[in-house]
């Protein structure tokens, strides 16, 4: 087949996909028709679950042994890659189409140097000896804009940066000048400033190859900040195509409105703007450190004075009554760490005042700071005991800190507080969806009735439209409890919609904290005007 | 790896041994044995017992025996045997030697046999060859040394006639005879290794081919050879070192029995001998050389374990 500037690099063409599971046949993808010309960028947005990944492994011809394909076709440049056999999907992986990962950290093998593993697509594709492909490779690392690319050749994986890393595999994904590019979520790993760089480079790089592009992501603020053409995915069928201007501005399905409304805007303020009485705050921290690692044994022996790892450097903060206190910051920056200290799960030096009381040190925190005190986890999965029935598990906060009398009522009572129906008691925590689940932790938090609920990274497992109904669970049970929140989270723009005021975290100090309404003033510190600028605006603000 | 890391592990081997020499002192003690009356004989008088005693150090308190006794074995004395009067040492080391002859080259077949079956069991799992491999493993887990020991002699000595059945020829005196010696023993030995290993390679693999960087060469068009030679094997293959290390001391105590059935005069042996004399200094000295071989072997696994994955980083 001839290819005229009209084909496009990748059509897919009614194709649907198949899996056999135990329970009976699972349509991962239905008739999909999606195509990507050369220079253009289709954003390919849904939620977890929705078949996007699916997709991606289908043009990749990558798909697990328990997949059917019943119908369709797969054009690379007009040639079906359904028809291809393995050896020639072999040559074409990696030279005429490529695919960038979510997280660098794990696409990158552990035990080889970054050169090495750029160095073996450019052997294996172009043909070059070690010696060539290994000059070549620093050449493509200067290209992706890192500064010491002879060193980085040789590093590690663990001796570089998340964003290091993802522009080595984007070196890689560009090493053979593909025809198309797949990019899973490529910044969904990183943190808030380093994803727009990437994001940066990516804009950047495919202006200049005009290499077809399709970008996954659940993310419609991210999509629609790249890509020209934006396709929604919903239970494996495509629920709406066309380019982004039209589908912010006049969204045809019921489904793309919620997606778009669920994404957080910090123009919409959730919470009102109130003014707390000063000097009777619920939390006062007072020069909060906490160190991680030991001495080392030689520097013990020898008596030399070694460097502790500082995860919170004298931080001090206070939070009032009723109030939201947002905690934001990379990666690393100190946030869940704060959160570890003020639940007695890091040793910490300093102060911590809590409703008039002072807590020295976690042996201070006694059952009453305990029940006043809850903390819930970003992983739900990881935080519910997988063979407690939600019974048990909600049962528990009860007996320890309120009288177990009537269980069964007060748990159902919990799980009709946080929206569940009552029957979930009898449910085990893999019986639910994440959301779900989420809910769980939450209401086993609420269950001692605290002053204050500590929420660490609580949405960010979450699908947005997800996200959105937990944190307006939250908000309501804040009405009706009158409990504080510390909220903490990498979402700016989630938290801006929700906290009163908002504490920025970096490297383990405390930059600043400022009213959530003035956190986009240019009185702001450097760093926080940074943060600020590297976040995706909300869907449609850059049409 | 830092010099940190290094540091750190000789010092707690020379702890580790002297915590053994302190057991080895106080087993030895409370054993019901009188050196005197070992190296006497029943009918010594009261009074030659006595002056043995005072002259060995005997009514010492214990603590001061065993400050002698340590400071001896520091400058490289183990002590006189009770049963022949020789020094234990020198006995003990050859006997060691022999042992270490066995275990090197059981381990070297293991090698060679484990790890690529437990690829193969990887690589084509669910199928034919996978379930051949489990079974064997699960045989070879399952029998006790001492069964497939004497099936072994009883089918290749006895019956066929192909091998010697029992005993030890030095590889100095006659190298084929005693290759032919020590065959069988090998081979029963590396039978329970080679299924501990190749069920260990086996699931270490299938983990690391689920891997997102295994996905993400193979997607950049490396081929499936090539993926599992440069990027499964290495990260496959680096928890069997700790394995093979532990195993080690399986052969130094599990070895016994082998030793024991093909009458090979190993270090298992010799202590089995010390034990049935009652010759304390002997015991002390077998159980301490055994402690230290295993302690020295278990720190040279994780030096090589940390200079491969250079992820680790002991401080």
């Amino acid at each position: 087949m001839t290819t005229t500037p009209e084909t496009p690099v990748l059509a897919i063409d009614n194709y649907s996909l198949d899996y056999d599971t135990a329970s009976g046949v699972f349509h991962a993808l239905r008739n999909i028709d999606l195509a990507v010309h050369r220079g253009e960028i289709l954003g390919l947005v849904g939620e977890s679950g929705s078949g996007k990944t699916s997709l991606a492994w289908s043009i990749m011809r990558y798909l697990p042994k328990n997949a059917r394909e019943p119908g369709g076709r797969i054009l690379l440049s007009g040639e079906n890659l359904l028809e291809k056999t393995d050896a020639q999907i072999e040559a074409f992986r990696g030279r005429r189409i490529s695919m960038v990962f979510q997280d660098p950290s794990t696409s990158l093998n552990p035990t080889l140097s970054l050169g090495t593993q750029l160095a073996e697509v450019l052997v294996r594709h172009r043909g070059l000896t070690r010696q060539q492909a290994w000059k070549e490779g620093e050449a493509m690392l200067d290209r992706v804009g890192l500064k010491t690319p002879a060193a980085m050749m040789n590093r590690m994986p663990h001796e570089a940066s998340g964003g290091e890393k993802q522009r080595v595999v984007i070196a890689s994904a560009f090493a053979c000048n593909p025809e198309c590019i797949i990019f899973d979520e490529p910044t969904t790993a990183l943190d808030v400033i380093t994803s727009c760089q990437i994001l940066d480079l990516f804009v950047e790089l495919q202006a200049e190859t005009g290499v077809a592009s399709l970008y996954i992501s659940h993310d419609l603020a991210l999509v629609s900040r790249t890509a020209s053409r934006v396709a929604v995915i919903r239970r494996g069928e495509i629920v709406e195509q066309g380019a982004v201007r039209d589908i912010f501005a006049r969204p045809q399905q019921d489904y793309t409105r919620e997606l778009i409304a669920a994404v957080p805007d910090p123009a919409h303020r959730l919470v009102g703007d109130r003014v707390f009485e000063t000097g009777k705050p619920l939390v006062r921290i007072e020069n909060v450190s906490v160190h991680y690692g030991r001495r080392p044994f030689l520097a013990a022996i020898t008596g030399r004075k070694a460097e502790r790892v500082a995860g919170n450097n004298a931080i001090s903060l206070s939070i009032n009554p009723g109030e939201v206190l947002g905690v934001v910051g990379e990666s690393g920056s100190g946030k869940s760490t704060l959160a570890k200290a003020m639940t007695g799960l890091n040793r910490f030096e300093g102060r911590i005042w809590f409703d008039g009381r002072e807590i020295r040190n976690v042996g201070d925190m006694d059952n009453a700071y305990r029940k006043d005190v809850q903390i819930i986890f970003q992983h739900p999965d990881a935080s519910l005991n997988p063979r407690q029935k939600i019974s048990e598990i909600l049962s528990r906060p009860l007996k320890l800190f309120g009288d177990a009398s009537h269980l069964d009522q007060k748990v159902g009572d919990m799980l009709e507080q946080v929206r569940l129906p009552r029957t979930h008691a009898q449910r085990y925590p893999h019986q639910l969806s994440g959301g779900e689940k989420q809910r769980v932790a939450i209401a086993r938090a609420f269950a001692s009735k605290p002053k204050l609920v500590i929420c660490d990274e609580i949405t960010s497992a979450l699908d947005v439209s997800v996200q959105a109904s937990v944190v307006q669970l939250l908000l309501e049970l804040q009405k009706t409890s009158g409990a504080s929140y510390l909220f903490i989270t990498h979402d700016l723009n989630l938290i801006r919609q929700i906290a009163h005021r908002i504490a920025v975290m970096y490297r383990g100090n405390l930059v600043e904290i400022a009213p959530a309404a003035d956190i986009d003033s240019p009185d702001r510190a450097e760093y926080t005007r940074r943060l600020i600028e590297a976040v995706p605006r909300p869907a449609g603000q850059y049409l | 790896m830092s010099p940190n890391y290094v540091a750190k592990r000789l010092v707690m081997i020379v702890y580790t041994l002297f915590i053994v020499s302190l057991i080895v002192f106080a087993i030895t003690q409370v054993l019901p044995a009188d050196a005197a009356v070992m190296m006497l004989g029943e009918n010594a008088t009261q009074e030659a017992l006595a002056a043995l005693r005072e002259n060995m150090g005997l009514n010492a308190p214990v603590w001061q025996q065993y400050a002698s006794w340590l400071g001896h074995v520091l400058r490289g004395d183990l002590g006189t045997s009770l049963r022949t009067g020789q020094p234990v040492g020198p006995v003990m080391l050859e006997a060691l030697g022999r042992s270490l002859l066995l275990a090197f080259l059981s381990i070297g077949l293991m090698l060679v046999l484990a790890i690529p079956l437990g690829i193969i069991a990887a690589v084509r799992r669910g199928k034919i060859a996978d379930m051949i491999v489990s079974l064997i493993s699960y045989a070879g887990v399952a029998l006790p040394e001492f069964v497939t020991a004497t099936v072994a002699v009883l089918v290749f000595a006895d019956l066929m006639k192909w091998l010697p059945p029992t005993g030890y020829v030095p590889l100095t005196e006659n190298f084929t005879s005693g290759i032919a010696h020590l065959v069988l023993p090998v081979c029963v030995i590396s039978v329970i290794l080679i299924a501990h290993v190749s069920r260990m390679v086996r699931s270490e693999l299938v983990d690391v081919l689920h891997t997102d960087y295994i996905r993400a060469a193979r997607l950049k068009g490396i081929s499936r050879g090539t993926v599992l030679r440069r990027h499964a094997l290495r990260n496959a293959l680096l928890p069997t070192i700790t394995i093979v290390a532990l195993d080690v001391g399986y052969l130094l105590g599990g070895v016994i029995v082998v030793e024991e059935i093909f009458a090979i005069p190993g270090i298992g042996r010799q202590l089995i001998v010390a034990i049935q004399a009652r010759d304390l200094p002997a015991i002390q000295a077998g159980v301490l050389i055994m402690a230290a071989t295993y302690s020295i072997v278990n720190f040279i696994a994780d030096i090589l374990y940390a200079w491969l994955d250079k992820r680790i980083q002991y401080d």
